[in-house]
């Protein structure tokens, strides 16, 4: 198989989807941000966007925070150091794979 | 294909969508001008000039406190009941940039204070350079953010500094000026995005009165 190739097949399935490209590219310039921000941003429906945050999650990606803030929930999302490393080398492979396409 | 790029330079944009940077921005604009203002009622020397000069200090070393304070207060009432709570990454500037950034300082200070020892009549030029300087910053940012508004006021900067320098206003006259009629357009404009805002974004029914407090 061609090196180029074998990159692209190499590439982190899980941030590869791309409505979680779209999450982790969002949390990648943010510090934080609650379900509501990351639905508007995306256009997701709730029950998508949870799926997705919680695969994200489980590959640990992300952490979220349930909390409230008085009687209102609030759910904040952040990408952890593996999110932010996993999203860069996948970021920076996938660019170079474009540059020699 | 999901564009990287643009979801990046999206989710920066949205932060500046409701205008209230602009608005606190313009308010320290238009406080300025009032400064500059007064310095050319009050004589100098008098007791009235010394606490000018002190307010001008205290306006200076307090701007960035104040317009954080402004944001937190309404975004948390306005922003984030309607279209969520987001905090963004607070970059240091790297020791590279800040040495850069002083020696460009540097530069535009010494420049100056060389002109204007050449003639004083350089006085005449301080609002269309004042302008220039602003118009350059604007577009920087604009360039960083992708906001239409953003190279309008960088436009906007360098049109009225150049124009009061025309109209033959100079000195802290010109520069009063300049920053009152800069500092309204930057507030006009932030109020015309919120406008926008607040009619693209109604508050959700039964929502929340207030959003979760900025960090």
């Amino acid at each position: 198989m061609p090196a180029d190739l074998r990159s692209l097949a190499e590439i982190d399935r899980v941030i590869h989807e791309p409505a979680r490209l779209a999450l982790t590219a969002i949390l990648s310039v943010v510090e934080s941000a609650d379900f509501l921000y990351l639905q508007r941003e995306t256009g997701l429906t709730k029950g998508n966007l949870s799926s997705h945050l919680a695969k994200l999650e489980e590959t640990g990606y992300v952490t979220i925070e349930k909390t409230y803030r008085g009687r209102i929930p609030l759910t904040l999302v952040r990408l952890t150091d593996a999110g932010a490393k996993a999203y860069k080398a996948y970021r920076e492979r996938f660019k170079r794979f474009l540059e020699k396409a | 294909m999901v564009d990287i790029e643009k979801i990046e330079k999206r989710t920066i944009q949205s932060f500046y969508e409701d205008g209230l940077t602009e608005i606190a921005m313009g308010l320290i604009f238009l406080i300025l001008g009032g400064y500059f203002f007064a310095t050319t009622v009050v004589p100098e020397g008098s007791a009235l000039g010394a606490v000018l000069t002190g307010l001008f200090v205290l306006i200076i070393v307090s701007a960035a406190f104040l317009v954080n304070r402004f944001l937190r207060f309404f975004k948390r009432r306005i922003t984030y009941p309607r279209t969520g709570y987001v905090t963004f990454k607070k970059k240091e500037p790297s020791p590279k940039r800040r040495v850069a950034t002083a020696v460009v300082a540097a530069i535009i200070g010494a420049g100056l204070a060389a002109l204007y020892g050449l003639s004083p009549s350089v006085k005449l030029l301080i609002p269309a350079i004042n302008g220039l300087l602003f118009a350059v910053a604007a577009l920087l940012f604009a360039n960083k953010v992708g906001l239409l508004r953003f190279y309008i006021l960088a436009a906007g900067a360098a049109v009225i500094g150049l124009g009061i320098t025309g109209a033959g206003i100079g000195d802290a006259k010109g520069i009063s000026l300049f920053y009152l009629v800069f500092g309204a357009a930057v507030v006009v404009s932030g109020a015309a995005a919120l406008i926008a805002y607040l009619r693209r974004f109604p508050r959700p029914a039964g929502d929340a009165a207030e959003g979760p407090d900025a960090r």
